[in-house]
């Protein structure tokens, strides 16, 4: 064992960093901890499954009983890593007969409840001990900072409680609701033989928590050891006086040569006088002091009581007496208890007055909310509300042309069809008019007294209704090319025109 | 097998300030913290169970303010602590932990309440499988909370009275020594008592030969550079 090569940063810690560090161990380790557990474990499982299929709870019993077997499969990958060479899954199962040989029926017997199973399996497996003298070692290991390592076993079993059963809970949540349902149905029947496999599939669960939360267990208590090892055995001083040394050694050569050269007086080539003459920084503090201990407390103190640290001043000044407290003897016991009653009645009224305030206080903070984000509100809440307003003021007047219904006739397409030989301009105007009108009216098309023809068709594409954006297109050309080119619109297209108006409008504005 | 060149393995979480200094945090991991939960759970049910049965004994008063109760010692228990009591819990208290902002800054309100309002998803499917999963494996043995917080479980360090150095007459170092080889000389001294007399010996023997002195009497002269070292008269 070579601690130079150790891969941890040794020095004595707390108990409880000790435990942290193993899981920092377990995790640089982690693949092939796990790998190499699982490929030993869950062959197994899988065997005691087959054997045992018709009693899943003894399976299960006889797999959590061996766990000392398997956890000395990480302790041995461990003890390795620690010194650099990770031997791989391959490697350390063909070591595992081995490490197993020493003191196995202990282990699955007397010591399978020992609380302190990982902190102590470093003793018997690495330092190989037996009988007495492992007695004695446990005790003095365990002199201090055994709390932690059961602490570690107990809630490692907690852990793997929990873990198990979040494992169960998440699986139970994935499964289908027929299934479910399924399931019940089953137990009802007392057909539950058909379901062996969910007790062995909740048993694998607990195979596969096993192999998240064992090597952290192992490596948590090889970590303890190590830690409690270090603080007996000063592992980080003698790792620091080698390095001291092995720098010394290094630079005494060079000295010895720099000394024959600068100071060929007839003093000795040791070390101590080559040093002597650059003493180090840290001797001055030693030299220094001119006082005594007892000397130094006391001048703090002097000058600890003078005013820029302490500042006492004495202030005297008139004040009332307190008035004479009323004094009440044991007669007042019953009084005493009946106010307490009183008081105990009052208290319902206390809880009206705070259910009061508190609902007061609910209204507030809501009004507050709703005053606070009002921009926000009114950005995004009430949008559809904005749009309300705007399309219950129409304009009266779009390019000149009147639109209140008022205006119109009871069914323009009527009265359109029959003035279209007379009076074309008028007809058609009409038709426009009143399909202006029932946009704003019907369609609540938002248009503005400003809007174009052209403006009004774009207004028509949020609509999507296809039909009426090309009636509307096509009677607005009409529009247009008989109100600004004075081009009579054909007469074959008064039919298609007014009963497209009716179909798309309804009968009449009033109607 | 080349050996890895990886760093070495340390429980530290290293802040540095703008000033240069580097603050080393300790991480708490998984075990310590599951043991200050437990210690908080069975506080906070003790606190209910005691003042719920109080408050049942008063009425419509009493259900209405044990159900205030409830939420505060639910939801607000941790934080309040947290924030009130420099990061700790009576349960993290308990076990010298403490809860600090990942720069090493206190905990506040705001990543107080993330982390403990978060814890709800730690608990996810049930019994804090996410949480214990994150824990082990982040480096920092962060859970879900923390992540989302920005926050950090660390030890607290615990003044220690300095330990008393054996009586002998102080000495100045012979060489110039770094600032590690100070701190393994006066580490050697302050836990003299708990080291065995031959480990002792053993362990002043590295040094007896650089030294140039005998190594019976290495172990007195390394003392003496000690008390020198920390300047005791």
């Amino acid at each position: 064992m070579r601690l130079s090569d150790a891969s941890l940063a040794i020095r004595p810690r707390p108990p409880w960093e000790a435990c942290d560090l193993g899981v920092l161990l377990a995790r640089r380790h982690a693949g092939v901890l796990m790998a190499s557990w699982a490929a030993l474990t869950l062959p197994l499982y899988g065997l005691l499954t087959l054997v045992l299929w018709d009693q899943p709870s003894l399976a299960f019993l006889l797999f959590w009983w061996l766990k000392p077997l398997y956890e000395r499969l990480p302790l041995f990958i461990l003890s390795r890593a620690l010194f650099g060479e990770v031997p791989g899954v391959r490697q350390s199962l063909r070591a595992l007969p081995g490490e197993l040989k020493a003191q196995l029926l202990p282990s699955l017997l007397w010591r399978r409840f020992s609380p302190v199973r990982s902190f102590a399996l470093p003793v018997q497996q690495l330092e190989k001990l037996s009988g007495q003298a492992r007695r004695e070692r446990l005790a003095l290991l365990l002199q201090r900072d055994g709390a932690p390592a059961s602490w570690l076993t107990i809630v490692g079993m907690h852990l793997e409680m929990a873990l198990w059963l979040g494992l169960l809970g998440l699986l139970y949540l994935m499964l289908p609701a027929q299934v479910e349902l399924a399931w019940s149905w089953q137990d009802l029947l007392g057909l539950t033989s058909d379901w062996l496999w969910i007790e062995h599939l909740s048993n694998l669960l607990y195979v596969l928590v096993l192999i998240v939360w064992e090597p952290v267990y192992v490596a948590c208590g090889f970590s303890l050891y190590l830690n409690r090892r270090t603080q007996l055995e000063a592992w980080d001083i003698e790792l620091s006086f080698r390095r001291l040394r092995d720098r010394l050694a290094a630079a005494l050569p060079i000295l010895l040569a720099s000394l024959c050269l600068l100071l060929p007086g007839p003093g000795g080539t040791g070390l101590l006088q080559a040093a002597e003459s650059e003493p180090p920084f840290a001797t001055e503090s030693a030299a220094a002091p001119a006082f005594s201990r007892a000397q130094a407390r006391e001048r703090i103190g002097e000058l600890l009581q003078q005013p820029p640290f302490q500042n006492r001043e004495t202030v005297t000044r008139w004040r009332l007496e307190s008035a004479a407290e009323d004094e009440h003897d044991g007669s007042g016991l019953l009084e005493r208890l009946g106010r307490l009653h009183r008081l105990w009645q009052s208290l319902d009224g206390v809880a009206l007055a705070l259910e009061v305030l508190l609902w007061t206080g609910l209204l507030l903070s809501v009004g507050w909310l709703l005053w606070r984000y009002r921009a926000w509100l009114q950005a995004f809440g009430l949008r559809r509300r904005a749009q309300a307003p705007a399309a219950g003021r129409p304009p009266a007047q779009l390019f000149g042309l009147e639109l209140a219904p008022e205006s119109l006739p009871a069914d323009p397409a009527a009265e359109a069809a029959r003035l279209w030989d007379s009076d074309p301009r008028a007809a058609l105007g009409l038709l426009y008019r009143g399909m202006l009108s029932e946009l704003l009216r019907q369609r609540r098309v938002v248009l503005r007294a400003s809007d174009t023809e052209g403006e009004v068709l774009r207004r028509l594409e949020q609509l999507r209704e296809p039909d009426l954006q090309a009636f509307a297109g096509r009677l607005t050309t009409l529009w247009q090319n008989l109100a600004y080119g004075h081009r009579a619109p054909p007469t074959a297209l008064r039919e298609p025109l007014c009963s497209e108006w009716t179909r798309l409008f309804g009968r009449g504005v009033q109607a | 097998m080349p050996r890895s060149p990886l760093a070495l393995l340390d429980n530290c979480h290293r802040v540095e300030t703008p000033e240069g200094i580097d603050l080393v945090l300790k991480p708490a991991g998984l075990v310590p913290r599951a043991l200050a939960f437990a210690i908080d759970l069975v506080l906070r049910a003790a606190i209910l169970l005691v003042l719920g049965s109080l408050l049942a004994m008063l009425g419509q008063f009493g259900a209405g303010f044990g159900a205030i109760l409830l939420f505060v010692v639910q939801w607000w228990y941790m934080v309040l602590f947290e924030v009130l009591n420099q990061g700790r819990t009576p349960g993290k208290q308990w076990l010298g932990l403490r809860v600090v902002h990942d720069d090493g800054t206190p905990v506040g309100w705001g990543a107080s309440l993330v982390r403990n309002l978060l814890r709800f998803v730690d608990l996810l499917p049930f019994g804090y499988l996410f949480g214990a999963l994150s824990c082990l494996a982040h480096p920092s043995f962060k859970r879900l909370g923390d992540i989302a917080a920005g926050t950090l479980v660390v030890h607290r360090e615990r003044p220690a009275a300095p330990p008393a150095l054996p009586e002998v007459a102080p000495e100045a170092a012979p060489v110039r020594l770094t600032l590690d080889e100070q701190r393994a000389l006066i580490a050697f001294s302050e836990r003299h008592a708990g080291l065995s007399a031959a480990r002792r010996e053993e362990l002043a023997g590295i040094l007896a030969a650089p030294l140039g002195t005998p190594p019976a009497l290495a172990e007195r002269r390394l003392h003496a550079i000690a008390r020198g070292l920390l300047g005791q008269a």
